[in-house]
């Protein structure tokens, strides 16, 4: 006998345990895409919805450096307004999605009156007599208030905004840091708040702060990587400007305090211009490089632009004594893409692959559907080939072979290639040449042209 | 007269420094990559390497583990453009790190230095 069972409890009912609704919402959260309001959302969600813990309403603070801001309120106002909200969320066979979109929508709606008093709910932690609730963050406990009104370790403001006798604090910590604090009570229902509550409103707590704390991680980490490109960028770029500027001081100094025949007076003059030409080269291919952006993609048709690139004046002279061999079919789907950038990603391909080949050697240019998605262009030199080292270095900015190549041309393909939502592949052995496999989304033709 | 070796993949900057060290009074053997560096060092004697790090094929970094092998006692200059290989514990087997510059004082008297310290092991 077979069984079978859906990969999540699409629904909850009253018979299900509190224990078991909040691992499901939980869980499901996962699924959630990478936004810390989404996921801080679930919960507030899991804290508050009749099912879950069943908290009324939550109030989440966040750290903002030593300060302590109400960010987000999560319930209903009034007990009309409960009412009406816990009469939806109540409807057999609503499903954690369309409860966590309903406060989604919930929170919208609400957050634009709060905001301004949410404002005034900000607590200096460094202060000496801090209240409640900011004290409990401080303090790193769970804080149950009774009695809110006689109680004077709670702010005036926070009593006078939550308006309720008791309430519980949250406070919300990951690897022993504040993140923030969440403060839940039942200001509608007036139901006591119990030890069993307070157990997993604990374990709501635990996860809200190690989600504020990866998100933060997440950010710092982006931002490193954004630092390392740039900071290996900068390497490069002086690297590359200093080998032209050192030889044209250099030789601007021999100028200056030798005395020199003119033959190389000549000379050294010449070798300055051309490094000064070569600077220039390099300033206008890095700033042409960091200027790719397709606004718009179009559908081309790639043989007449192929065809018209073999007549091209350069590349033409660099195939002289080579042997370019272009098989195309007839019939080619068109593929979403730019033009200008399709050509120029295509005269890197060329160029690189008719500066590797030999006099004499082949270069093979083809282009086929692979299927009917996919249209495949394919370029194979006779060169040298590459070995696994530096075939995983190809497409790193800067990487280059060449003598005077700056190594961008191939980063410059493969940045086309993704925004035309294309693959590129490379196929290599030392000895054997190289392979460049490119695929193109291929549009399917809407009866004959 | 004291014989050098140049590892330079850039013409133009081999050219100026073979000029000013031969003024200086060196035999100057100039090669474009590491590959044909190893070649010379197999067949002749040299008393000094001066090499860059990034070039086409080996680059610099293996040149220096390669020579490490074969001979020991000839001191490497590495010059270089790059600011950031200094880091690189690889290049701590070089002598001396000089960073390019189109006054060539810094690396002419780093090769005075190492061809003096030689002579007078």
């Amino acid at each position: 006998m077979i069984q079978r069972f859906s990969l999540q409890p699409a629904s909850f009912t009253p018979e299900s345990s509190k224990e078991m609704v909040l691992l499901s919402i939980i869980a499901q959260s996962f699924f959630q895409p990478f936004s810390l309001d989404d996921n801080l959302l679930v919960i507030l969600t899991a804290l508050t919805s009749g099912t879950g813990v069943g908290f009324n309403r939550a109030l989440l603070f966040l750290k903002e450096g030593e300060r302590l801001q109400a960010r987000m309120w999560l319930g209903p106002r009034s007990p009309e307004e409960a009412q009406a909200i816990w009469s939806i969320l109540s409807t057999p066979g609503i499903g954690y999605a369309e409860i966590v979109e309903h406060n989604r929508e919930l929170v919208d709606r609400t957050m634009e009156a709060l905001q301004p008093k949410l404002r005034f709910l900000n607590y200096n932690l460094d202060v000496p007599d801090l209240k409640i609730p900011a004290l409990a963050a401080r303090n790193q406990e769970i804080v149950l208030v009774k009695e809110a009104k006689k109680e004077r370790l709670v702010d005036d403001n926070f009593r006078e905004f939550v308006d309720v006798d008791s309430f519980l604090c949250l406070p919300l910590v990951a690897k022993n840091e504040l993140m923030g604090e969440i403060v839940v009570d039942n200001g509608i229902t007036r139901a006591p708040i119990t030890a069993k509550d307070i157990d997993l409103a604990s374990l709501c707590g635990l996860l809200a702060g190690n989600y504020i704390y990866t998100t933060h991680l997440y950010k710092k980490v982006l931002e490193m990587e954004k630092m390392a490109a740039l900071g290996e960028m900068a390497a490069f770029v002086s690297h590359q400007l200093r080998n032209p500027i050192v030889a044209i001081g250099g030789f601007t100094r021999q100028l200056l305090n030798r005395p020199c025949d003119l033959e190389k007076c000549q000379r050294n003059l010449s070798i300055i211009q051309q490094e000064t030409k070569h600077l220039e080269e390099i300033i206008f291919k890095i700033s042409h490089f960091l200027k790719i952006s397709i606004k718009e993609l179009k559908p081309i048709d790639v043989r007449p632009i192929i065809l018209s690139l073999l007549e091209r004046p350069d590349l033409k002279a660099k195939a002289e004594s080579k042997r370019l061999v272009l098989r195309l079919n007839d019939q080619l789907p068109k593929i979403l893409c730019d033009q200008v950038y399709f050509e120029e990603a295509m005269v890197n391909l060329l160029d690189n692959a008719l500066d590797v080949t030999p006099a004499g050697g082949h270069v093979y240019l083809r282009v086929f559907p692979a299927n009917n998605k996919w249209l495949r262009l394919t370029i194979k030199d006779s060169g040298p080939g590459l070995d696994e080292k530096t075939q995983e270095k190809i497409f790193t900015p800067f990487f280059t072979t060449k003598e005077k190549g700056i190594g961008l041309g191939l980063l410059f393909v493969k940045r086309v290639m993704e925004m035309c939502a294309g693959k590129i592949e490379v196929q290599s052995k030392p000895g054997h040449g190289t392979l460049f496999k490119l695929y193109f989304k291929a549009i399917e033709e809407k009866g004959a042209s | 007269m004291k014989k050098i070796l140049l590892v330079e993949d850039e013409k133009a900057l081999s050219l100026l420094y073979e000029e000013e060290l031969e003024r200086e009074g060196y035999e100057v053997v100039v090669v474009y990559d590491a590959e044909s560096a190893l070649e010379k060092i197999r067949k002749e004697k040299f008393d000094l390497i001066i090499t860059d790090i990034r070039m086409p094929g080996r680059d610099g970094i293996e040149l220096i583990a390669s020579v490490m092998g074969l001979r020991k006692d000839i001191p490497i200059i590495i010059n270089t453009a790059y600011q950031s290989y200094k880091d690189d514990f690889m290049t701590w087997a070089a002598d001396a790190y000089v960073i390019k510059s189109s006054s060539l004082d810094e690396l002419k008297n780093k090769i005075k230095e190492l061809l003096f310290e030689k002579e007078t092991e």
